[in-house]
């Protein structure tokens, strides 16, 4: 018999060419959370974000709502999972800390994965090791952020 | 709007035998899903068995990593694990996203652990509760650790100013 089990489920969408829209859940036996956040595009720069701790533990919990728009104006590359952890983990919560970074990583990969489907449409041939390259010379700050390997 | 993109990931933990626990974590997107299988075992949180399989790697970036599983076992769940599981798994033939699967599927016992000593505190110190942003139909906090009892709990050395319930709230 489980004993405990956690999902995270996180869907991303395009608004427009400039703006990607992604939203979080995360449910186990103690938490459950919500997080969605706006993402300027190209600038990877967070615009919005909105959460709801919706399932916790202590009288305490609710307090962290407060710091979490503190990533609005932060930007999707290699310190920001760092970033997330400490300063809004640590000062709020580190549970929605790790949704707010499987959201953002999301809003990277799903424009990866959107761009490659396009180009696979036109050359189903295409060497994804070059087409990869290829997106970080266009999307440098993603490389160390993305995590493909 | 329909959604252009998923990933969703899963992580268990089941009891084996007295003081020994399967932990399963797994994470699915488009291009990629892998598993991390650690058996770990009290009292030492430390992992008997590992084994990690890539499922789907549609981009083919993803090194070979069979090596890697035997270099785990020992490997203990608890303070410095990240610094030693990044050590392990990431780096030129290494994969951080394999990595950081294997930490959050570690993370996920320590969880697991949590669970019943939380409950037993909620239900025999908790205090009843009604949450304004709770509802306005439906309540999922009822009953919650109170403020004080939290601010005992966060005189644990490994919980003081973990998150906000354990900061000092001047």
């Amino acid at each position: 018999m489980l004993i405990y089990s956690r999902i995270k489920s996180v869907g991303a969408q395009k608004q427009g060419e400039n703006r990607r829209v992604v939203s979080g859940v995360l449910e186990d036996e103690l938490y459950a959370m919500q997080c969605e956040i706006a993402v300027d595009w190209p600038t990877l720069t967070i615009e919005s974000v909105q959460t709801r701790m919706k399932r916790f533990t202590t009288e305490r919990c609710p307090l962290a709502s407060e710091v979490f728009t503190r990533a609005e104006g932060w930007r999707l590359d290699s310190e920001l999972d760092g970033k997330i952890k400490k300063e809004l983990g640590r000062m709020g919560c580190r549970h929605m800390a790790i949704l707010m970074v499987d959201c953002c990583r999301a809003v990277a990969r799903a424009e990866l994965t959107r761009e490659l489907a396009a180009a696979l449409e036109v050359d189903p041939g295409l060497d994804k090791k070059e087409f990869v390259q290829d997106f970080f010379r266009r999307y440098p700050e993603l490389k160390d952020y993305l995590q493909l390997v | 709007m329909i959604l252009e993109y998923q990933t969703n990931s899963l992580a268990t933990v089941q009891p084996l035998a007295q003081g020994l626990w399967r932990v399963t974590a797994r994470t699915e997107d488009t291009l990629f899903s892998a598993e991390v299988i650690l058996d770990i075992m009290a009292p030492a949180l430390d992992i008997r068995n590992a084994r990690i399989e890539v499922k789907r790697d549609a981009l083919g970036l993803t090194p070979d990593l069979s090596g890697v599983s035997d270099k785990l076992i020992g490997v203990r769940v608890g303070p410095g694990m990240t610094k030693i599981v990044r050590g392990l798994i990431v780096g030129e033939t290494g994969s951080a996203r394999i990595a950081e699967l294997m930490l959050e599927a570690m993370e996920m016992l320590v969880n697991a652990l949590t669970v019943p000593e939380l409950r037993k505190v909620t239900q025999s110190m908790g205090k009843d509760v009604v949450f304004p942003h709770d509802g306005p139909k439906v309540f999922l906090n009822d009953r919650v650790i109170g403020a004080e009892q939290a601010a005992m709990m966060a005189s644990n050395p490994r919980l003081k100013d973990s998150c906000v319930v354990f900061r000092d709230p001047t």
